[in-house]
């Protein structure tokens, strides 16, 4: 009587490790998941968004820097309103170029 | 010595730069020549596409650093040389007639001029947002300082390369070593030399017109509206650079004889000036 009661208690437990181990088999968990492409599009654009983010400041640090540039050296030209005129001599050389009405 | 002629903002533009030739300065004077055009195509008051001529039509316009900058150099001659340069001459300019290119305007025209237009306006330079608003009803001409301006810059791009001078019309700008430049008299030329700095004319002997029968020209007096009536034919000014001798020369023709000769000793402002009766008188600490 108990080695029937074994048995039995044995057959159903190997049909249910069967069963686990043919659901589990079947899962394949060592296939890659298919992913969603929205999910695949957003993480594209999250890693532009990423590279953008770091590049930005330098493009806008380069412009501001040529910007500054710029600006000191038109300040420079524009300051020489209020430099002193050029010291001017008259000579007997035949001119270059001559200054006319214009 | 590298020669380049080429015409652009109306007239001649003469380039000379002391270099051998290489390819550095052949660049050199390629970028000058270039950056002259570019200015010309910003500020040209006769070209409807310029930068210049959509400020005028629009009146209020975000703007490019050039135009900017130019308008403020204006401004700041304007407040300089007491309202007597004025760049808020376009209307008074267009009322006597200079309405066009001055190689399309005919020489006599039997139509009077127009009714003088109203000068010194306002105009608000906003540097942070980079605009500029023009009081309704006025609009701006740059014509003679954006020549000095022009020039000035095409000085600075070839002095890299070696000692140089750029004749805009007239307008001259030189650097690096002493050039000798004539200046015309009531008896011939005469020739001054100088190291750097700029060199600009202002007259009526050039640029002038009849219209209606009444000799019309380009130096406008803002306080009339009308070309101005002084005893100046025309007077040279050297000054630190193009367009301030720009500037100067044309406060100085409209000051008239007396005044110019006071201001130049005064400020130690190199002048030659010739008066309309054939006299020619030189000031301002010319040796």
């Amino acid at each position: 009587m108990t080695n029937h009661l074994v048995r039995l208690y044995a057959s159903a437990g190997a049909l249910a490790a069967f069963f686990v181990a043919w659901a589990g088999i079947a899962a394949r968990p060592w296939a890659e998941q298919p992913l969603d492409p929205r999910l695949a599009a957003l993480e594209q654009r999250e890693q532009r968004l990423q590279r953008d983010a770091t590049l930005v400041p330098q493009v806008v640090d380069r412009r501001w820097a040529a910007y500054r540039a710029a600006l000191a050296q038109s300040r420079t030209q524009a300051g020489r309103a209020d430099a002193p005129a050029p010291s001017v001599r008259v000579v007997t050389l035949p001119p270059v170029a001559t200054t006319r009405s214009s | 010595m590298l020669r380049r002629r080429f015409t652009a903002m109306g007239t001649q533009i003469e380039l000379m730069l002391e270099a051998t030739p290489s390819a550095i300065a052949v660049r050199a004077l390629a970028a000058a020549e270039a950056d002259l055009c570019r200015l010309e195509c910003l500020l040209s008051r006769f070209d409807p596409d310029s930068e210049l001529s959509r400020l005028n039509e629009r009146g209020t316009m975000v703007v490019g650093r050039e135009l900017l900058e130019l308008v403020e150099l204006a401004l700041a001659a304007r407040e300089r040389t007491g309202g007597r340069f004025d760049p808020t001459v376009h209307d008074a300019l267009v009322a006597a007639g200079y309405d066009r290119t001055f190689a399309q305007l005919p020489g006599r025209s039997s139509a009077p001029p127009l009714a003088p237009a109203r000068c010194a306006g306002d105009v608000r330079v906003h540097r942070e947002s980079c605009t500029i608003e023009l009081e309704r009803g006025i609009r701006i001409d740059l014509g003679g300082i954006a020549k000095g301006y022009a020039a000035d810059r095409a000085s600075t791009i070839l002095a890299e390369v070696g000692p140089c001078l750029v004749d805009a019309g007239g307008d001259i700008a030189l650097r690096g070593r002493a050039w000798p430049v004539g200046v015309e008299t009531a008896a011939g030329t005469l020739t001054l030399e100088l190291t750097e700095g700029g060199l600009a004319t202002s007259g009526r002997d050039r640029r002038r017109w009849t219209r209606g029968g009444e000799e019309q020209h380009h130096l406008i007096d803002p306080t009339t509206g009308r070309p101005a009536e002084t005893d100046v034919l025309r007077v040279t000014v050297a000054a630190a650079s193009a367009a301030e001798a720009e500037v100067q020369a044309k406060s100085l023709f409209l000051a008239g004889t007396t005044a110019a000769l006071e201001r130049a000793n005064e400020h130690g402002l190199p002048v030659v000036l010739v008066t309309r009766d054939g006299w020619t008188l030189i000031a301002g600490g010319i040796a």
